[in-house]
Parts: C-alpha cells; sequence; structure tokens
C-alpha cells in the first residue's frame, strides 16, 4: 500500500493531462447556451415601432423563425442587417429583440422612445430592415433570462417556441450556410 | 544580417543544449569525470548564445527592422526607444526567447557557484537543466521562432506595441516573474538528480535552500510588480482579479513557499523528505502547467497570448514528459526513502507541517478554481465560471487559521515544545496586538468592524509576534547588540518575510473595507468631494505624445481647504492600435492613494472622471517587498556559502 501511495501524484497529474488535451481541441470562447431547448422564458414586452402592441411568447408560436438581439449602438449589428435582409428576402422570419443599453443616470439623457425609433428607422432605411416587427426590450430582462452576452447574437426558435439554437456574433453567409440554415431546414418542417 | 546571426546563435545554443543533456547525465551512470567535467562549459556556452540571441532581437526591434514579422507586429519606429527593448519580450515568441535565456541563465548560474558539491550530482542537475532547455530552445527554434521574416513583402511601418504593455511596469514585471518561474527548475533538477541517486539528507537540503530562496525572491517581485502594473494601467484600480493567468503565476508561488518551509524542516532535522521532494516537483511542474495555460489557449483570459493548438499540443507533450517523467521516478524510488527523525504534537516540524497543509490547500483551491470550468466543459456539463466571489470567502477562510498559526509557529522549539514557557510572551503580544488594531481603526474616519479589524488584528498578531520573537532570542545571547550579530541571516530573513505577510493582510483588509469610490461629471473649475478630499478639475487640455494623442486633466485636492497635490490623469489614443488607454494619476502615501481615473467627455464640455480614496493600498506591495527582501536576508546566510559544510550529527550518525 505504502508504495503504491507514491504514485498518486503521477495518477492525478496524468489525469489533468487528459483534460488538458481536451480542452486543447474545444474553443473556450464556445459555450453551450442554458436556454438551450427550452421554452421561451415568459415575457410580455411592448413592440419598438408601436408601443400599445404587447408581445408574449404565445403569440409567437407556429412558425419557425430568429430571433436577432441587436442594437444601434452595436456596428457588428448594424452590419449584419444587409445579410439578414437577404434572409428575409428568401423566406426567413427574422423578429427582432432591441437590446438597450444600460443608462447611467449621472451622465445619459433620459431614454426618449421617440428618439430611439427614429435611430431605429434611419438605421434600418440606410442598411435594410430584416425584420417583422422588433420587441423592446428596455430594462434587458428577457435577454438575460435568455443568457443573452451581448450583442449580436440569434436564437433559433421552433413553431412551438422552444429554442433551437443559440449564436453569438453576427450572421454572414458562412455561418448561415454552415451552422444555421441546416438547423433552420431540421426545426422549419412540419 | 544581426537577425541571421541571432538564429544562429539560438541554433548553437540548442545543439549546446543538447550535448549537456546527454553527455553529463551518460557520463553519470558510466562514471565517466571527462563527460561530467564538460558540463559546466556546455552550460555556460548555452548561456553566452541564448544571451547572444536576445541581444540579436533586441538589435532588430531597435533598429526598427520590420522585416521580421515579431518586430512588424509589435513595434513601431514611434515608439520610445525603452519600450522597443522591452517590445522584445512583448509577444509570444520574444517572452519565449526571454524564458529560454533565463533558464540557460540559471542552469549557467548553478554551474558557476556550486564548487560544494560533488562532481557526480552536478553534473546530474546540470543534465537535467539540459534536458529542459532542450525542450524549450527546441519551442522557441521551431514552433515560435522570434526571428521569423516576411520577406520579400514586409511593412513599411510596425503595428506598435500593445499600449498596454507601455508601462514602466511591463519592464520589470515579465523579467522578474520568468525568473522565478524558470528558478524553480533548479530546485526540480536538485530533486530529480536526488532521486536518480537516492541521496536526500541535511546537504542536499542545504543545497537547494538558496536556489529554492532566490526562485521564490524573483516570483514574488514578479507577481508584486504584476499586481502594481495592472493597478496603475488598467485604470479601475483594481490590484488582483483572480484572471487564470495570475493564478497561473500564484500557484507556483504557493508550492514554492511550501518548499522553502518544508526544505528548512529537512535541513534541520532531515525529515519531511519525501514531503520536500514532491514540492520541488510541483513547484516546477506548476510553473509549466502554468506555461501552458498561458500560451495554449486552454482558458480565456486578458493575458493570453496569440493561440496555437500546435504549440499547445507541444507543450503539452512536453509537460508529460517532463513533469509525469519525473513523477514516475518519484513513484518508484520515494518509497525506499525514511524519515527517521521523532517529534512531538506540540513541535516546529508540527507547526511547518501545518504551514505546508494550508499553502498546499490554498494552491489546490486556486488550481480548482482556475480549471474547474475547463473540468466542467470536457466532462460535458457546460460553461461556468469561477470568479472572484469564490477565492475571496475561501481565502478569507484559509487566512485566519494560517495567521494565528504563522504568529506562534516561530517561538516553537524543534522536536518538542512546552506550553507553559509560551504563555506569557504570546500573552503580552495578543494584547500588543489588540492595542495596536484597536488603535488603527480609531483612527480610521468610520470604525468598520469585520474584515478591517480581523485583518488589523492578524496582521498586528503575525508582525508583533515577529518582531517580539527576534528580540526575544537576541536577549538570550545576552545583550541586544550580541544578539544582533549571533542571530543568523535566515533568522532575520524570516522575521522580515513573517512582518511582511502581516503587512500584506492588513493591506488587504484595509483598502477591501475603507475604500471609497465615485463616478462624477466634471466641467472644469468643478469640484466633487469624497472621503474629506477635495478634487478640483482645473484644466483639461490635448495630448501629444510620440505614438498616442488623447486628453490630460489637470486636479487639486485639498483637504479641509489645504492644498495637499496636483493630480494628473491622462487618456491616451495610440494611433496604430486605434486603443484607448488610461493613465491614471495616483498619489500615494503610506496611509492611503488618491486615484483619479479620466473616463468619457460628456456632452456640454464636462468630463466623466473616477476618483477613488483607497487607504492602505500600498501596503499590499510593500508587503511582498518584504517578503521578497526577506528572502534575500536569508540567502545571505554564510551557511549556504561554506565550502565544505560540516557534517552534522545526523549525518555523523548514518554514516
Amino acid at each position: 500500500m505504502r508504495k503504491l501511495f507514491f504514485y498518486v501524484p503521477l495518477a492525478l497529474f496524468l489525469l489533468l493531462t487528459v483534460f488538458l488535451l481536451s480542452g486543447l481541441f474545444s474553443d473556450p470562447r464556445e459555450r453551450e447556451s442554458a436556454s438551450l431547448n427550452k421554452a421561451l422564458p415568459e415575457f410580455a414586452l411592448a413592440d419598438l415601432m408601436q408601443p400599445q402592441q404587447i408581445w408574449t411568447p404565445e403569440q409567437l408560436h407556429g412558425e419557425t423563425f430568429l430571433l436577432n438581439v441587436w442594437g444601434t449602438w452595436c456596428p457588428t449589428c448594424n452590419a449584419e442587417l444587409g445579410y439578414l435582409t437577404e434572409l428575409r428576402k428568401q423566406g426567413v422570419k427574422i423578429v427582432g429583440l432591441y437590446y438597450e443599453l444600460p443608462r447611467d443616470p449621472t451622465f445619459d439623457a433620459p431614454f426618449s422612445l421617440k428618439a430611439l425609433q427614429q435611430d431605429v428607422a434611419q438605421k434600418l432605411q440606410q442598411n435594410g430592415d430584416p425584420y417583422q416587427f422588433n420587441i423592446l426590450d428596455l430594462e434587458r430582462r428577457l435577454s438575460l433570462d435568455l443568457g443573452v452576452s451581448g450583442a449580436p447574437e440569434t436564437f433559433l426558435i421552433d413553431s412551438n417556441g422552444i429554442v433551437r439554437a443559440h449564436h453569438i456574433g453576427d450572421i454572414n453567409p458562412q455561418i448561415w450556410r454552415a451552422k444555421l440554415a441546416p438547423l433552420y431546414q431540421q426545426w422549419s418542417q412540419p | 544580417m544581426i537577425v541571421e546571426a541571432g538564429q544562429l546563435a539560438l541554433t548553437f545554443a540548442f545543439a549546446l543544449s543538447l550535448l549537456l543533456a546527454i553527455i553529463p547525465l551518460y557520463g553519470s551512470f558510466v562514471a565517466n569525470q571527462r563527460m561530467l567535467l564538460l558540463a559546466k562549459p556546455l552550460a555556460l556556452g548555452q548561456f553566452l548564445f541564448c544571451l547572444l540571441a536576445m541581444l540579436a532581437l533586441i538589435y532588430a526591434f531597435r533598429t526598427n527592422d520590420f522585416t521580421v514579422v515579431n518586430v512588424a507586429q509589435n513595434s513601431s519606429s514611434t515608439l520610445p526607444w525603452y519600450y522597443q527593448i522591452t517590445a522584445s519580450f512583448g509577444s509570444h515568441e520574444g517572452s519565449m526567447l526571454l524564458w529560454v535565456l533565463m533558464l540557460a541563465g540559471w542552469t549557467a548560474l548553478v554551474a558557476q557557484f556550486s564548487k560544494a558539491l560533488p562532481l557526480l550530482l552536478l553534473g546530474r542537475i546540470l543534465g537535467i537543466m539540459g534536458v529542459i532547455c532542450v525542450g524549450f530552445i527546441a519551442f522557441s527554434l521551431f514552433m515560435s521562432n522570434p526571428f521569423e521574416r516576411s520577406l520579400p513583402f514586409f511593412p513599411v511601418e510596425g503595428r506598435d506595441l500593445n499600449p498596454l504593455l507601455q508601462d514602466f511596469g511591463m519592464i520589470l514585471h515579465p523579467p522578474t516573474l520568468y525568473m522565478g518561474y524558470v528558478g524553480f527548475a533548479v530546485a526540480f533538477a536538485f530533486a530529480i538528480a536526488a532521486l536518480m541517486g537516492g541521496r536526500f539528507d541535511s546537504v542536499w537540503a542545504r543545497w537547494v535552500r538558496p536556489w529554492a530562496l532566490a526562485a521564490w525572491l524573483f516570483l514574488t517581485l514578479g507577481i508584486m510588480l504584476g499586481s502594481w502594473w495592472a493597478y496603475n494601467e488598467l485604470g479601475w484600480g483594481g490590484w488582483w482579479f483572480w484572471d487564470p493567468v495570475e493564478n497561473a503565476s500564484f500557484m507556483p508561488w504557493l508550492a514554492g513557499t511550501a518548499l522553502i518551509h518544508s526544505l528548512a524542516v529537512t535541513e534541520k532535522r532531515g525529515t519531511f523528505k519525501s514531503w520536500t521532494v514532491l514540492l520541488a516537483l510541483a513547484a516546477f511542474a506548476l510553473s509549466l502547467v502554468g506555461a501552458f495555460l498561458v500560451r495554449s489557449g486552454v482558458l480565456v483570459s486578458v493575458h493570453s497570448f496569440a493561440t496555437d493548438p500546435g504549440r499547445g499540443m507541444y507543450l503539452l507533450v512536453f509537460l508529460l514528459l517532463v513533469v509525469g517523467g519525473s513523477l514516475l521516478l518519484y513513484g518508484m524510488r520515494m518509497n525506499s526513502v525514511r524519515s527517521q527523525a521523532r517529534y512531538q504534537l506540540f513541535s516546529r516540524e508540527m507547526m511547518l507541517w501545518g504551514n505546508n497543509i494550508f499553502l498546499l490547500t490554498a494552491c489546490l483551491i486556486v488550481f480548482l478554481g482556475t480549471l474547474f470550468p475547463l473540468f466542467h466543459k470536457e466532462l460535458g456539463l457546460g460553461s461556468i465560471s469561477i470568479g472572484e466571489p469564490f477565492f475571496n470567502q475561501m481565502f478569507y477562510y484559509l487566512t485566519i487559521p494560517f495567521a494565528l498559526m504563522l504568529g506562534l509557529g516561530p517561538w516553537v522549539r524543534w522536536k518538542q515544545q512546552q506550553f507553559t514557557p509560551l504563555v506569557k510572551p504570546l500573552g503580552l503580544v495578543l494584547v500588543a496586538a489588540l492595542i495596536l488594531a484597536l488603535g488603527v481603526l480609531a483612527s480610521m474616519q468610520s470604525v468598520q468592524a469585520n474584515l478591517a479589524l480581523l485583518g488589523m488584528l492578524l496582521g498586528a498578531w503575525v508582525g508583533v509576534s515577529a518582531l517580539a520573537e527576534v528580540m526575544l532570542r537576541m536577549r538570550q545571547f545576552g545583550s541586544v547588540t550580541q544578539g544582533l550579530t549571533k542571530l543568523n541571516a535566515s533568522h532575520y530573513g524570516m522575521t522580515l518575510a513573517h512582518i511582511g505577510f502581516a503587512v500584506l493582510v492588513i493591506g488587504v483588509a484595509m483598502t477591501k473595507t475603507y475604500t471609497e469610490e465615485r463616478d462624477v461629471r466634471m466641467q472644469e473649475g468643478d469640484t466633487a468631494t469624497l472621503a474629506g478630499y477635495q478634487f478640483t478639475l482645473v484644466d483639461v487640455y490635448e495630448l501629444d505624445g510620440p505614438n498616442y494623442g488623447g486628453q490630460a486633466a489637470e486636479l487639486d485636492v485639498r483637504k479641509d481647504g489645504r492644498y495637499v497635490t496636483h493630480l494628473h490623469a491622462e487618456k491616451r489614443f495610440y494611433r496604430i492600435q486605434r486603443t484607448i488607454m488610461t493613465e491614471a494619476a495616483v498619489h500615494a502615501r503610506l496611509s492611503r492613494d488618491l486615484y483619479v481615473s479620466l473616463g468619457e467627455e460628456l456632452p456640454g464640455n464636462a468630463w466623466a472622471l473616477r476618483i477613488q480614496v483607497k487607504p492602505f493600498v500600498r501596503w499590499i506591495w510593500l508587503g511582498g517587498l518584504l517578503m521578497s527582501l526577506g528572502a534575500l536576508l536569508a540567502l545571505a546566510d554564510k551557511r549556504y556559502r561554506r565550502k565544505t559544510p560540516p557534517a552534522t550529527k545526523q549525518e555523523v550518525a548514518n554514516a
């Protein structure tokens, strides 16, 4: 027994190298989304352009769609608007989740919906409008529940309102073809 | 031309390291004296060529030779000359060459300053250092060559050094830290050589101690400088972030601290042998794991170098060979080593054993906290992150018993200690510590119990106890002046390092409790008040640096109407890398820092500023500095420099 005792450090070290080896071949930045394969979290949020319209998860059932988290303040989001618009033309349903930045009460001007609507309208005019409509997540509560870490991020939601994919970063032709298009095909089949 | 010469020098160094790794080790097994004698010139030659390679790289940076990829990506002609030199180790390739140079440097030092060592042992030690050198020089030469050219197409201007690294702290931090990391290779080589020969006695421990101390000294300084750099350069006044790379340097430090304490037991009492050897292996193994974590991209960190799985794979295989091989040897050899010393439950041995247990628990916590996200993910359980709260809480609980024991430890004798003689002096120490702690807290503006009180108490307990112990020992030699010379340098070193720890604990607790922070919007002429200080924004103007522009803010600070100081905070925009850096304005005093960083320009000619008052934050680095000084003092001990160490009773008994 005493003899084997001195091999314990070696055994522990070998176990460690197994993890280091497998860690070497996986991307540390890639995260498994916590919201994956779960229903959309409960929410009741106003439409960005028509605030009297309130969206809830049930109203989104029935069709597979992309939920694109974005903001006009985010250059990458603005850059992907063009390609997303192309996708819309191909018949992909895209809903925007407008991610508003937190405001500092001392420094920032108070929130103005009107100014934001103008800003959004102008950006969509310039770059293309891929969205059926935009949900305004002013408090970022839905984004938080979905596990959004920044913008842009895109979720694939199936017709039953279940989150089927979570993509962090922009959508470009390569990403769409390699990662999201197959999933979209799979989950839009009846 | 010079660059090719550098490449050639590195190639020569590689050839010499190969010879060093083979000839003396082979010679030690066939008992060939000539082969063993070759070790020293090979080690010195290897260092010389590594030095030439580094100088060639620095030359390439100083002459703005943008045909060299490394130079083009990490320097520019507008970079100040001193940063052009530090840029030579700012990249992965350059820092690897620095690492190699340090390793060869330590090898040369061992070759030069080990006249007392038996030839056979020295040959083996240098041979093992040679094996490690082979691995790293080959890595530098073949996997991350710092001299690579991009001919025939090369840029006319470089991409500049990462602005984060353009700081005075960065000139000193990497070399010191690497000296520490790599320095543990010496203790490692001593341990392997001892495992080969089967000799682990007091003499062996006395040979290793100065090398372990020297490595620890550099590592302590390096970590401290890194913390100081982060405080000045990252602009939000933090000094430790539990970032994976910080943890990677903290783990060998903890193991190294355990090692220097365990070595004391092995030297004085001839016991704890298997423990000491394992720690010597672990300290360097953790340095290697750290190097792997930083350079392979397994963990995400602000420090990570550009990642490349090929390099990661190489380092992993190297790690497996070196550490796996040494632990295998440990398993095979160690079971025949017996420690025969006897000691009671209350004895210096047990106190140091406790020290090791706490330090290794701390090391394990850092290790698990750093790697748990990786384990979790690779087991398919999804991504998680472990942050500051976990580490802070764990270290909070660990520090309490550790500091209590540290105050007691130096008083306790080897073998056996009676309780009663200690009651009176330690009682007095306790009372003095209480008075000191409450006195300092009463002088603060608000008395907050919990953390500050605890930290002050523990710090005062450790500090006062260390001082009282050394005073009392001096008295045992008659008068204090007589005792002053009788006590050996390592005893003073220990006392100083323990006081350093006390200072560090006080600094951490006080800073955590009393830091005040405010984000303010200011126009020129505005005044903001924080912790009794009035900060007035006097002026904001445009900056024009060699490779940056930006703005600078001038502030006057007053307290109760009296002028305290003038602060100058900058917000730099580095033109080539297009990044914004904050250069915080710091006014440092032992009792507090005033810290101002300049933020964004706001509408209406106003600026966002972050103002902090951080009491006792200097004490954190002062503590680290005292610990390093303690190690330096201990290194000065005469007994490490005796040519032939006199045999101890233990050895006579063994003979």
